[in-house]
């Protein structure tokens, strides 16, 4: 896929997610061609895909058919997703309320499966970890304006250096762990260790988004009035699924003991 | 020369050729191990690729500098900071020396023949670089570029001031930032006092440059008159990439070192000083790729900076923890590069420099 047409999926991904959430995107998505561009350029829809997800703060059930085409399945359907602590939920296809803190998801839990195929863990939590940044991208841009419009002791609040260097700290910690992604979209072959490490990046700097521009929105952020609470409650509950970036961090620190050495996952 | 056939080559030649240094870990003893390694990777060939043959090299593309400086930082033959000093000297000669003066100097440098060191920092003029106040004044009035120049003032931090044959000096010869010259000062030019300055880490890397009316040809100024302040922030994209690089691979070592000392089973410290590391590698690994591609690097690798001082201090803070006493009682090198860790959030532009920077430009938050 060039440039240009990279640049015009994200266009109408973008449009299709600003118009639509839950059920409506979903079935938007299929209408678009969302299976067909899974299978055949999925180091670009799924970034793009994901990244918007967070960008606009709609939703959709596509973790399940990225897993589902990674493992070889049938797209549509889902499947039974590790979350944190050894908790185990679904994804569901409707647009039922879920039951985690981010109730605009259809996500339940449910019991640990009992055998079953293995989760192709990699390519979800690559795909989320875009989810997760773009959502970090989300808040920043609302902190941003705030900074920018809010007037405090007779000037904006984005001339106080206290503020500057939070925003500044959130972006720096988006832009590291994009480029933590795009390394694990990059590289072929077994990238399991690339895609942890993204996954725990992305979810670290969610989070670090979310702390910094709570913060600096100041009282109207913790409002359920505004829109900062739905990305915070996303980011935590996208932070668990499939390992949460302080399980994952652990799980390399584990590999880093057993090798008794720091693989270098890039080379120039 | 493609990267994997430069990279196969020089660990080829490595392998035959043994440059560890020896048991002197002192100052001079790095000093004197830059310039052996420099020296067989000059005659070998080895570090002339990346460099254009008016200056002595033997072409390519800049990132086989990249490939060179990982492959010796990974095996420890020279200290990453000092080596990856020519990375932004001699870019500098490069855009801004008369043809001649480069073609001549250059190959010096890389060769291991000279050191050279930057005169930048005041003592006034820290972070405030643009301040600076050692003045140049033309000895027959103006007009006259070609002329002497008497260069007057104090400069600080000047890395290897004490071992360097030449200084790339930033001076004040009108003001404002159009108002800053360069010029390229030998260092045995009469007027010129070097005092080290006491580190706390206990390498004197650093020192005071005293100028008293010290009179330096027109024929040294690099680019024009008011040109300093341009040259000063072109040389920062090759000092946030290159040298980045070379650091990156250095602090891996280190995290191995770690991995084979520590007994304690502290996995998520462990993973978290490793996760700081892979994000600055993945960070940097693209600022190459921008590189290559022929972009302009500017603001944007404030946050590569961000990244790897902030992934430094975690990894020796880590160290720390992990290898208790390792640095309070005993006299290891995990001592000394403890301390000097501490200064990652100081040079090259502090961490709040840094900050400001991505808020104005980056983030386009206005004025501060």
């Amino acid at each position: 896929m060039d440039p240009a047409d990279s640049e015009l999926l994200a266009e109408t991904l973008r449009k299709t997610m600003t118009a639509a959430s839950g059920r409506v995107l979903d079935m938007a998505l299929v209408e678009l061609g969302w299976p067909d561009l899974l299978a055949e350029f999925p180091d670009v829809a799924i970034p793009t895909a994901f990244r918007l997800l967070g960008e606009t703060g709609a939703h959709a059930p596509l973790l399940n058919d990225v897993l589902l085409s990674a493992a070889g399945r049938r797209l549509g359907g889902t499947l039974p997703l590790p979350y944190a602590g050894g908790s185990w939920v679904v994804w569901d296809r409707c647009d039922q309320a879920g039951t985690t803190l981010d109730a605009d998801l259809p996500l339940r839990s449910v019991p640990a499966p009992l055998g079953g195929e293995p989760v192709p863990l990699a390519a979800g939590r690559r795909a989320l970890g875009w989810w997760l940044t773009g959502l970090g991208r989300a808040m920043l841009s609302l902190a941003r304006s705030h900074a920018l419009n809010r007037i405090q002791f007779g000037r904006p609040l984005a001339s106080f250096q206290a503020v500057r260097h939070r925003l500044a700290e959130t972006l720096v910690a988006l832009d590291g762990a994009e480029a933590t992604l795009l390394a694990a979209s990059a590289s072929e072959g077994d990238n399991s260790l690339g895609c942890l490490l993204a996954k725990a990046a992305a979810g670290h700097a969610a989070l670090t988004a979310a702390r910094h521009c709570q913060q600096v929105l100041g009282g109207i952020g913790f409002t359920a009035e505004h829109g900062l609470h739905r990305h915070v409650r996303r980011a935590l509950v996208l932070d668990g699924l499939l390992g949460s970036s302080g399980e994952l961090t652990r799980e390399a620190g584990v590999l880093l003991r057993k090798e008794r050495s720091a693989p270098r996952l890039v080379h120039l | 020369m493609n990267v994997t056939e430069f990279r196969a080559g020089v660990c080829a030649w490595l392998a035959e050729h043994d440059l560890s240094p020896g048991p002197d870990h002192s100052l001079d003893g790095q000093v004197a191990q830059l310039a052996r390694v420099r020296r067989a990777l000059f005659d070998a060939g080895w570090i002339r690729y990346g460099w254009p043959a008016e200056v002595g090299g033997l072409g390519g593309p800049a990132v086989l500098r990249a490939v060179l400086g990982e492959e010796v930082a990974t095996r420890d033959l020279a200290e990453p900071g000092i080596y990856s000093m020519v990375e932004v000297l001699a870019p500098t000669m490069i855009s801004y020396a008369r043809p001649p003066l480069a073609a001549e100097m250059v190959p010096r440098l890389l060769s291991g023949s000279e050191q050279w060191c930057q005169g930048f920092s005041e003592p006034g003029s820290g972070s405030d670089l643009a301040s600076l106040a050692t003045r140049a004044v033309p000895v027959k009035g103006d007009g006259e570029v070609d002329g002497d120049w008497v260069v007057t003032g104090q400069k600080v931090w000047t890395s290897l001031a004490q071992y360097s044959a030449r200084c790339v000096l930033l001076t004040r010869t009108a003001p404002g930032h159009g108002g800053i010259t360069a010029f390229f000062v030998d260092m045995d030019t009469p007027g010129i006092t070097v005092r080290p300055l006491r580190t706390m880490h206990g390498v004197d890397e650093f020192a005071e440059v005293f100028f008293d009316d010290v009179v330096v040809p027109g024929d040294r100024m690099l680019g024009r008159p008011g040109d300093g302040w341009r040259l000063a922030t072109a040389l920062l994209p090759y000092e946030r990439s290159t040298c980045f690089w070379h650091r990156i691979a250095y602090l891996y070592t280190r995290l191995d070192r770690l991995l084979a000392e520590t007994a304690i089973p502290d996995e998520a410290a462990l993973g978290s000083a490793y996760l700081a590391l892979h994000t600055v590698r993945c960070r940097s690994h693209a600022t190459q790729r921008r590189l290559a591609e022929g972009e302009r690097l500017g603001p944007e690798t404030s946050v590569d900076k961000v990244l790897l001082a902030t992934a430094e201090q975690q990894l020796y803070d880590t160290a720390r923890e992990l290898l208790p006493g390792a640095v309070e009682l005993t006299e290891t090198p995990w001592r000394s590069e403890y301390l000097y860790s501490r200064a990652a959030t100081i040079y090259g532009g502090t961490a709040e420099i840094q900050r400001n920077i991505i808020a104005r430009r980056l983030l386009s938050l206005g004025r501060d």
